[in-house]
């Protein structure tokens, strides 16, 4: 979703930031090492990094973004978990949109990838249709 | 229910935010579909014996879960088997498997009862997270009301997706027709649909945690949210990187 929404709003971002690398964080996502930096805390649960996170977020971009950021990260330490108890695959769809992204980043290395099998010449075809006319239409509506 | 006044928070919480987290501890105190109010409260409190549990610290070290025995530090009401779920989809959930669950319902633990055993877990701690997250105490659990469970199983729900029965990506009708509205959604949404008020119950917290369903169809700036959605979805993707979760 960090891969589509740059692409909509046509912003410059790095998406190597999602797999913690610090130098990625050079462009259009404000605070981002902050927010990086607080997400990791949250879900690494070693308090002392944490409130060391919290604070340097708070200095950096206020209490609004903080509190918001919190409801992200606590949001997605659900959602993490809601799929790999229940072993869903990733949707066809969203496995074509995001295709690129999961290479770029190394996801498949992760235990859950199992839960989705390989993409073929469907999904591939998808790609190259369907994430274009997506950016498209949702360019338009945003 | 006196509780998510945030009164004490240095930070100033999203009216939002509190009353939903105010509303799924009333609903987390009532009779579930498969589970009284009594053992939804003490799945909640195994969420937390989960975090602290020295079994759990040792088993996530270990090459394989199965590999170390012991009990966990855990309540009484619950079963062994229920307790143990609890504590593997809070601190090794990406090793879950088929086997697991399989076995799970082998030894007396419902398909039925371990969706909605997932459902209070995963939003309880979601709950405590976002407290943790901003270093505010948790909130005290609910008292369980009486009564008994519904047991509810929506007739679609079938499988043939993930590890448990789940609704189809068209089985949103009926009973379930506020799920979503097209015939068409994403497999997260589905995943816990064989217990369809487990879902009702996170999206509620999600749509203010996160974002709403119309929401997350917008890709710029919220209105009510100080994050943009570059800043959004680097915080989820960053959680969920961490958590090796490739969904």
């Amino acid at each position: 979703m960090l891969s589509l929404s740059a692409d909509i709003t046509e912003s410059d971002v790095n998406l190597q930031m999602v797999n913690g690398d610090y130098s990625a964080t050079v462009g259009d996502v404000a605070y981002a090492t902050a927010l990086m930096k607080f997400a990791e805390a949250l879900a690494g649960r070693d308090e002392t990094d944490l409130a060391s996170a919290r604070a340097a977020l708070l200095e950096e971009a206020g209490a609004n973004v903080l509190v918001d950021a919190a409801g992200v990260a606590a949001n997605f330490q659900r959602m993490v978990r809601i799929a790999d108890s229940t072993g869903i695959p990733l949707d066809e769809r969203n496995a074509a949109l995001a295709d690129s992204a999961i290479k770029e980043l190394g996801l498949s290395r992760f235990d859950s990838a199992r839960n989705t099998p390989p993409g073929g010449l469907k999904r591939k075809l998808m790609r190259l249709i369907a994430r274009p006319m997506a950016i498209r239409m949702l360019r338009k509506l945003s | 229910m006196h509780c998510f006044q945030y009164d004490n928070s240095p930070y100033p919480i999203r009216g939002g935010l509190a009353s939903a987290h105010k509303v799924y501890w009333q609903a987390l105190a009532r009779p579930g579909t498969w589970f009284s109010g009594a053992e939804r409260v003490a799945i909640a409190a195994e969420v937390r014996n989960a975090v602290n549990c020295p079994l759990c610290a040792e088993r996530k070290m270990a090459l394989s879960p199965n590999s170390v025995d012991g009990e966990h530090l855990c309540g009484t009401l619950l079963t062994p088997i229920a307790v143990n779920a609890v504590h593997r989809v809070i601190t090794d959930q990406s090793r879950i498997t088929q086997a697991f669950i399989d076995e799970s319902v082998a030894q007396g633990l419902s398909e039925e009862q371990y969706v909605e055993l997932v459902g209070i877990a995963v939003t309880v701690f979601s709950i405590d997270e976002f407290n943790r997250a901003l270093g505010l105490p948790l909130e005290p659990l609910p008292e369980p009301e009486a009564g008994e469970p519904t047991c509810y199983r929506p007739t679609l729900a079938h499988r043939g997706t993930g590890f448990v029965s789940m609704l189809p990506a068209n089985g949103a009708v009926g009973e379930e027709a506020d799920l979503w509205k097209l015939d068409r959604t994403a497999n997260v949404l589905r995943a816990l649909t064989l217990v369809p008020n487990a879902v009702r119950e996170w999206m509620a917290v999600g749509d203010e945690q996160y974002l709403s369903m119309k929401g997350m169809g917008q890709f710029t700036d919220f209105p009510d949210r100080a994050l943009n959605r570059m800043q959004i979805e680097l915080v989820a993707g960053r959680v969920s990187s961490y958590n090796e979760c490739f969904y």
